[in-house]
């Protein structure tokens, strides 16, 4: 008992010991004026309730000013834009600044790009995800856990260490300024794999020997058991998947940066919205056009938070 | 300093939002507390015990009624006002300090003329963890403990700042067997050497009843009963606390009284005076049953349970709530097993009568 | 089954019968080759061969390069052979522009993570203290995450841009100072050139922070609150009754019980940051600086680039290397320090 070291003499403490009872007995908290407290506490708790809505209602317009900022002089006129000091709400909406947006970006054409890559590459990283994940999450076979230890490895890497060779590689294919360069680099996502073996393997193993004695295939079982159980997981890559192709940048700038294949973002920092007249930046036009690539974004958010968040708030636990 | 609560009421809102209503989880509770005892708040799960517990400690405020702590009322005072030490029933230490670090956490927090030196406060969490008998575990992480160590930091810790009252949730509840016995008694030990007040919810009545000074029987939100333990076992109000205390649990039987004579099925097995005709219900101690060979009571004899110093006569009898009837008889008594039958007579102060309908107690005279 | 097919007659002709044969042969050819054994490697066939054109064949690929001197792309299919030498990393390293874009990188990090991990976490107390309008407080917070980080840049150059011209001259003309200048103005102070013409590095770099800093909110906050909504709440509540301040909740409870969390929010934050690159882009343009000052605010990416764009594949080998083992150190001093700081 007394081995560990004391912070006392050994005597001394136990001679306290033998007080304690008596200590504890008459060492009974100091009174208070119970009613003085009690309103008290009931002001600091008020005061502390309004202290945290003002900061955060502060902290939520700051994180918001940007969007009303981008919305508001998307509809202002080249004049009003500039005019000192700056007007917080239009005076006359010029919505034409979208037509000139639309037409000067040649929009269409990027959406329709982005939105093709989008699509078949989702689609795409989907099988190979599920495949990968069912196989890493429910089968046996040799070599398993290292390859798996091997992938998870190769996720510390940043992708610019990647992209050297792999600008090599496509060169070589003859890819250069094709939709398929677009796409099929970046199809196996470690990390959705990660997140999608995790989930399998939280649906029991039992359900999948069951379906054994009963004759059903790997690919039946798949696709009516593991798949229907794990999609939220799967509308979440889906999302985030389709949210990369809207938002990435550098590597489509470099491999497809032609008129036909060019995304979406690329398009709009390419363009400079000059306007003609008096050869200045048109920032509302410009701003009409951010706010055109923004709105799928947030239609996105909009209805589909609940698993953008998750998917997100997942990667937490990786770490 | 005694604790008083009077009509002590929390409701809930139900948690079907859709369907409305709300759950009424203690019903108009008075009671005081007397000071420097060790009260056990009883009941099945679901019977308001936790909540009141939770309420004494400010953690929780109630709908009606007031508590007081001595003569002051602290019902709308916040936890951390009232001076009170809590256990909880996963010991909530805070997992990234030390044992010593935990005990002396509560102490850290006192301001004003309460403030203590750092020596003072290594003193007290020592004198205390020795009280507790872990002041050689100081410097482990909790993790590294065993149940019944991790208890027992979480009683130094709650009783470090000298708590003017000291509860306790589920105590034992994530103990295992041996552990729990060899803990209860340590609380007993710990409150009287301390000499607070001490308040601790349990479900386990063999719990309650061996080291409480009172106890609380709940039910459904309602105090049923309220007393010593011995008391209340050897006088239950109601059916229901019959039933909850003691184990082997009490025999039920149905049965009727007619013209001051107590008859289960067919048998005649005692004399009631003072008490009007009527259907009843009738529970019996397992000890109070006495083999007599030409006892009034007769039951179909299925086994004998030899425990050493007692045997378990298991018999069964048609009048009977449950499948079979436990008794506890004397070591000394010989039961031939081979025979098909048992006969007992019934120790009349073991035996209570209930009313069928409010299950309330119908008192009697031999 | 092959005795079924040997007890009918075998003159009429039956698909099915044909069907179910070869089904037998062809499970008995799947034991043969143990191919439960090799079911596995099937499922994950086409992710092991992209892996290994674009992830595995880029290491060795990259590495080899980085140590070939003066390797260029077109020299190469010319056949040519470069000699064997770190000559393109003392390259890198002493390149005055590498220089550059390093500092930037290393500034914007120290400053970045920081103060978005600490302001991050104080949003995320405040939220997980408040009832009514959490859920939609923790949306609007969440808000930044969804947007292309080009686009939202062109808002933020836009709000702090100043419209007007000759700017940093004695004739310097402006016709209005842009939003973040007036809003500014009203707490007394006076006009700032942001990211104009003429603009002072110190500039650039604040309104790059501000930037980076609300766009990296979103994600460590609901990281954070994801965090604070796990600890069990009976840690509070024995702190309640223990009468503990709030400071000291906050410092002594949340911070160390939310450390993991904390530990994960800060590494992701400096791997993001020296990959900064798309943020700069989406304020200054490709011209990665002020107009005049091009390349003054390039970062490690952006020199990669750069270098690749010039095809000199030795010079990007080497500085993706260099820029893998600083990522790798930091996180490593990262880890080194959370272990010895968090306790369980």
């Amino acid at each position: 008992m007394e081995e560990k070291k004391n912070v006392l003499p050994e005597e001394t403490s136990s001679e306290k010991a033998t007080q304690a009872p008596e200590t504890l007995v008459k060492g009974v908290m100091h009174e208070q004026n119970m009613q003085q407290v009690s309103t008290k506490q009931r002001i600091v708790k008020i005061a502390v309730q309004t202290g945290l809505y003002v900061f955060l209602g502060f902290m939520a317009i700051v994180v918001l000013f940007p969007f009303y900022w981008m919305l508001i002089s998307s509809v202002k006129s080249m004049t009003e834009y500039e005019a000192n000091p700056p007007t917080l709400w239009p005076k006359v909406f010029v919505f034409h600044n979208y037509v000139e947006a639309f037409n000067a970006a040649n929009l269409g054409t990027l959406f329709g790009n982005t939105i093709y890559v989008g699509l078949i590459s989702t689609g795409l990283s989907l099988i190979i995800t599920v495949l990968s994940a069912f196989a890493f999450a429910r089968l046996e076979f040799k070599g398993k856990n290292v390859l798996f230890g091997f992938l998870l490895a190769t996720m510390m890497i940043p992708g610019e260490l990647f992209t050297i060779t792999n600008y090599q590689t496509v060169v070589d294919f003859g890819w250069l300024n094709t939709y398929t360069v677009l796409i099929v680099p970046f199809l196996v996502s470690v990390f959705y794999i990660y997140l999608l073996k995790q989930n399998f393997m939280q649906i029991p193993n039992e359900l999948y020997l069951a379906a054994k004695v009963d004759g059903t295939t790997d690919f039946k079982y798949l696709w009516k058991v593991m798949i229907p159980l794990a999609l939220p997981t799967l509308i979440s890559i889906t999302i985030l998947k389709m949210m990369g192709a809207w938002n990435t940048y550098i590597w489509p700038k470099l491999v497809a940066n032609d008129e036909a294949h060019r995304l979406i973002t690329n398009g709009l920092r390419a363009l400079s919205f000059t306007d003609e007249a008096t050869q200045k930046t048109n920032i509302p036009v410009q701003m009409a056009a951010v706010t055109m690539v923004s709105t799928p974004l947030f239609l996105v958010f909009v209805f589909l938070r609940k698993y953008i968040m998750k998917g997100v708030s997942r990667s937490g636990i990786k770490g | 300093m005694k604790v008083e609560l009077k009509n002590l009421t929390k409701i809930f809102p139900s948690r079907n939002k859709k369907a409305g209503g709300e759950v009424v989880a203690v019903n108009d509770f008075t009671y005081v507390i007397p000071d420097g005892k060790l009260v056990g708040l009883l009941g099945p799960s679901g019977c308001g015990k936790s909540t009141t517990l939770y309420m004494i400690s400010g953690l929780q405020q109630p709908t009606g009624g007031s508590i007081f702590f001595g003569d002051e009322d602290v019902t709308h005072l916040s936890a951390e006002n009232r001076g009170i030490g809590l256990v909880f029933q996963n010991y909530a230490l805070y997992p990234h300090l030390t044992v010593q670090q935990n005990i002396l956490f509560p102490l850290q927090n006192l301001r004003g003329k309460d403030r203590m030196t750092k020596q003072a406060m290594l003193d007290r969490a020592l004198e205390v963890a020795k009280l507790v008998q872990i002041d050689n575990l100081m410097d482990r992480k909790p993790n590294e403990l065993s149940g019944g160590q991790q208890q027992r930091v979480a009683i130094a810790r709650a009783l470090v700042k000298m708590p003017r009252v000291l509860l306790l949730d589920e105590p034992l509840s994530n103990l295992d067997a041996r552990l729990r016995l060899q803990t209860r008694e340590e609380i007993r030990r710990i409150q009287k050497e301390t000499g607070i007040t001490t308040v601790f919810v349990t479900h386990d009545q063999e719990e309650a009843m061996s080291i409480s000074d009172e106890i609380v029987v709940m039910k459904l939100g309602v105090v049923q009963q309220v007393g010593k333990p011995q008391e209340i076992y050897d006088n239950p109000v109601n059916l229901f606390v019959a039933k909850f205390l003691g184990t082997p649990p009490i025999n039920v039987f149905n049965g009727k009284v007619e013209g001051g004579k107590l008859y289960i099925g067919a048998e005649c097995v005692l004399t009631v005076k003072g008490v009007e005709d009527q259907e009843v219900t009738v529970a019996i101690r397992p000890e109070g049953f006495n083999l007599e060979e030409n006892g009034p009571f007769t039951c179909q004899l299925s086994n004998v349970e030899v425990m050493g110093r007692d045997v378990s006569v298991v018999s069964k009898n048609d009048a009977a709530d449950s499948p079979v009837i436990r008794s506890i008889v004397d070591a000394d008594n010989k039961i031939d097993v081979s025979k098909a039958e048992v006969k007992f007579s019934l120790k009349p102060h073991k035996v209570f009568l209930f009313n069928k309908e409010t299950e309330e107690r119908i008192y009697f005279e031999v | 089954m092959a005795e079924n097919k040997e007890t009918k007659p075998k003159k009429e002709f039956s698909l099915r019968e044909k069907l179910d044969e070869f089904s037998a042969w062809f499970k008995k050819f799947l034991l043969k080759i143990k191919f439960d054994v090799w079911k596995g490697w099937l499922y994950l066939l086409p992710c092991i061969g992209l892996l290994l054109v674009f992830t595995v064949w880029p290491i060795i690929n990259t590495v080899r390069i980085s140590f070939l001197e003066g390797y260029d792309s077109l020299g190469a299919i010319g056949g040519a052979t470069f000699n064997v030498g770190v000559g393109n990393f003392t390259r890198v390293i002493n390149a005055p522009r590498f220089l550059t874009c390093l500092k930037n990188t290393l500034i914007l990090c120290v400053l970045t993570v920081p103060i978005s991990t600490i302001l991050a976490l104080i949003i995320a107390v405040c939220l997980n203290a408040i009832k009514p309008l959490r859920r939609f407080l923790q949306t609007v917070f969440f808000l930044p995450y969804v947007t292309n980080s080009i686009a939202i840049g062109m808002v933020f150059a836009a709000m702090f841009k100043m419209v007007g011209s000759h700017f940093g001259t004695g004739n310097e003309y402006i016709q209005t100072a842009g939003i973040m200048n007036t809003i500014l103005g009203v707490f007394g102070v006076k006009p700032v050139n942001w990211i104009n013409e003429g603009s002072t590095y110190a500039a650039n770099i604040t309104v790059m922070v501000v930037y980076i800093v609300w766009n990296a909110l979103p994600f460590k906050i609901l990281i954070l609150l994801g965090g604070l909504q796990s600890v069990n709440k009976q840690y509070y509540e024995a702190a309640k009754i223990d009468s503990t301040p709030r400071w000291r909740v906050f410092l002594r409870i949340t911070v160390p019980l939310l450390s993991p969390m904390l530990v994960y929010v800060v590494i992701t934050g400096f791997i993001g940051g020296f990959k900064e690159y798309s943020s700069i882009v989406g304020i200054f343009g490709e011209g990665m600086g002020a107009p005049g000052a091009k390349g003054s605010l390039n970062t490690m990416v952006g020199y990669i680039y750069d270098a690749i764009s010039n095809t000199q594949y030795g010079i990007a080998s080497a500085a993706a290397l260099i820029l893998f083992a600083i990522i790798f150190v930091v996180t490593m001093i990262n880890l080194y320090v959370s272990k010895k700081k968090t306790h369980y």
